[in-house]
């Protein structure tokens, strides 16, 4: 696959797929952080050493027979395709700025990446729609357990897998859901949520970034411990806590419909109507409107506008995908006009397509 | 004080930042900290950031002062530094990072004191490679959890509920038969 074929203004293949719980959970993502005995880390390296392990890490890679992989030199990228991979979440913004051979190996659905020469030599990350943690591990897992039959990797009896942090030391595991929880955002309960989950070992972050904490009401769950747990540990304890705050957002957003219904009602078709019909749109605006829609579709108040519309729309309304659809680099306010324009674009044309070719579309 | 990100907790961590010779004060609470540095890519972006403050601040470590910074670090790395990488003890407290593998070896006896600060132990339990987990086992917990509310639904009548959670279940045991989705 060539690079364009990643950089689409669309989401990823694998989104469109259902997940469990995918009201409140969006994605879930498992990340396995691996080193290569016999090589220094990324941060002290030499250029043949990166070289090598570029080259071994894709070689076993792309001999996979039943997994389509693509294999893309970071340095080779311009700037802005970059910036999209990673507002895609297939690659960090660390691993964007790397000069020595540093790496991404994608599959076609764009739903394991493997990032080489990041932090550590390998990051390999696999993605999946909805609430599946057990699931995406098992993908993850697996791939891990056939890399380690070709790979010589780091590996201690005592530190476990070794990693250039000691915060991914032991079992390397990073497993993050992204959730949506306006409800409990707007009843103020997020904050004691967050202080809960800190004790618990687990951390909150936003999806956009650093001082983004609440954009678009979006939540990214994920563990902070990664040795002294097992993985199926490490993973039953996100998986009770998610399941946990899933309920209370369920029980918000009933008490929200009981307790104010028109006023609900009113800011949810009223973010549509600015989605819909908008000139300016900042990321901030555009944010909060998708998320009071998604609220509105989740509870009825809204037909005709699929989730996955919107999951699209919140990938897209990101800096450099805006400027990909415009086709060149822009100014902040000339990124609002396009960014009002494309979500003009994307919830003008779901009526018409949910009347006429939506459900082939979209209830395969 | 409270932390300048959050806005709600007690700040407990000073980060001192240089910018074009200013030199200002910034105070977190120990979980924006975490957040930030010493293990998030995100504050890399500052490079002006005088990490080692934060990270000695972090893991509870005395502070080096500028004035003998310079001989205690070269003291340091004369005492231990990794013979494959070079970096000492020093560098890593800095960076919160380590340079290579040997390093786990190389700093064996300062590491844990570090670990459990950040970790739920020092020693690794999880995957070992050559070995198979068994995922299915965790699915099958998780079958038997979902058993046990569609029995809790029954009882309280509540229909369309266990409808709901015996889907739930017949997805989970198909999962189970077909062995997940086959990766390699
Ligand atoms: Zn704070
Ligand atoms: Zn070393």
């Amino acid at each position: 696959m060539n690079l364009e074929h990643f950089l689409k203004n669309e989401a990823p293949s694998w989104m469109s797929k259902d997940g469990v719980d995918a009201d409140i959970v969006i994605s879930t993502r498992i990340r396995l952080a691996r080193n290569l005995a016999g090589y220094r880390y990324p941060r002290s390296f030499s250029e043949q050493e990166a070289k090598h392990v570029d080259d071994v890490v894709t070689n076993a890679l792309t001999n996979i027979n039943n997994v389509m992989f693509s294999h893309f030199t970071i340095k080779e990228m311009p700037a802005l395709q970059r910036q999209v991979l990673v507002e895609k979440h297939l690659i960090s913004p660390l691993l964007a700025k790397k000069e020595k051979s540093a790496s991404v190996v994608i599959s076609n659905d764009e739903s394991i990446s493997v990032m080489v020469n990041e932090e550590d030599h390998l990051r390999i990350q696999c993605l999946a729609p909805g609430f599946q943690l057990l699931e995406t591990y098992e993908i993850a897992d697996k791939l891990d357990s056939y890399l380690e039959k070709h790979l010589p990797y780091a590996f201690d009896e005592t530190f476990g897998y070794l990693t250039s942090c000691p915060t991914n030391v032991g079992t390397g595991l990073r497993a993050s859901v992204m959730m949506h929880l306006p409800a409990l955002t707007m009843s103020n309960q997020m904050k004691v949520i967050t202080q809960m989950l800190t004790r618990l070992g687990m951390v909150v972050r936003g999806i956009y970034g650093e001082g983004s904490e609440n954009l678009g009401n979006m939540y990214q769950i994920s563990n902070q411990v990664t040795l002294g747990k097992t993985e199926q540990e490490i993973l039953e304890d996100l998986q009770n806590v998610v399941s946990q705050i899933i309920q209370n957002e369920r029980k918000a957003r009933q008490s929200l419909m009981k307790q104010a219904p028109i006023a609900l009602e009113d800011r949810i078709q009223r973010a549509l109507g600015t989605l819909r019909y908008a000139r300016v749109m900042t990321s901030d605006e555009a944010a909060t409107c998708l998320s009071n829609v998604r609220l509105g579709v989740d509870l009825g108040l809204i037909k005709g506008i699929p989730i996955s519309i919107l999951n699209e729309c919140m990938i897209l309304i990101q800096q450099g995908f805006v400027q990909q659809y415009a086709g060149t680099t822009l100014q902040a306010t000339e990124r609002d006009l396009f960014r009002a324009k494309l979500l003009r674009e994307k919830l003008n044309s779901v009526d018409e397509n949910s009347k006429e070719k939506g459900e082939e579309k979209y209830d395969v | 004080m409270i932390c300048e990100h959050c806005k709600v907790r007690e700040a407990s961590v000073t980060v001192t930042q240089i910018i074009n010779g200013q030199k200002s004060e910034r105070h977190y609470c120990e979980v924006c900290a975490g957040q930030f540095h010493p293990f998030h890519i995100d504050f890399n972006k500052d490079d002006n950031l005088q990490l080692a403050q934060l990270v000695s601040n972090w893991f509870g470590l005395p502070i080096w002062k500028n004035e003998t910074q310079e001989k205690q670090t070269q003291a340091a790395q004369t005492a231990t530094t990794c013979p494959t990488c070079g970096y000492s003890f020093r560098q890593f407290l800095n960076e919160g990072k380590l340079g290579c593998s040997q390093c786990y070896e190389t700093f064996s006896n300062k590491l844990p004191q570090v670990l459990t600060k950040i970790q739920s132990g020092t020693k690794h339990t999880g995957k070992i490679p050559g070995t198979t987990t068994n995922n299915h086992l965790l699915l099958k917990k998780q079958i038997d959890k979902i058993r046990e509310k569609l029995q809790q639904a029954i009882v309280e009548e509540r229909f369309e509920d266990a409808a709901n959670l015996r889907d739930e279940i017949k997805d989970l045991e198909r999962k189970l038969e077909v062995g997940g989705v086959d990766t390699p």
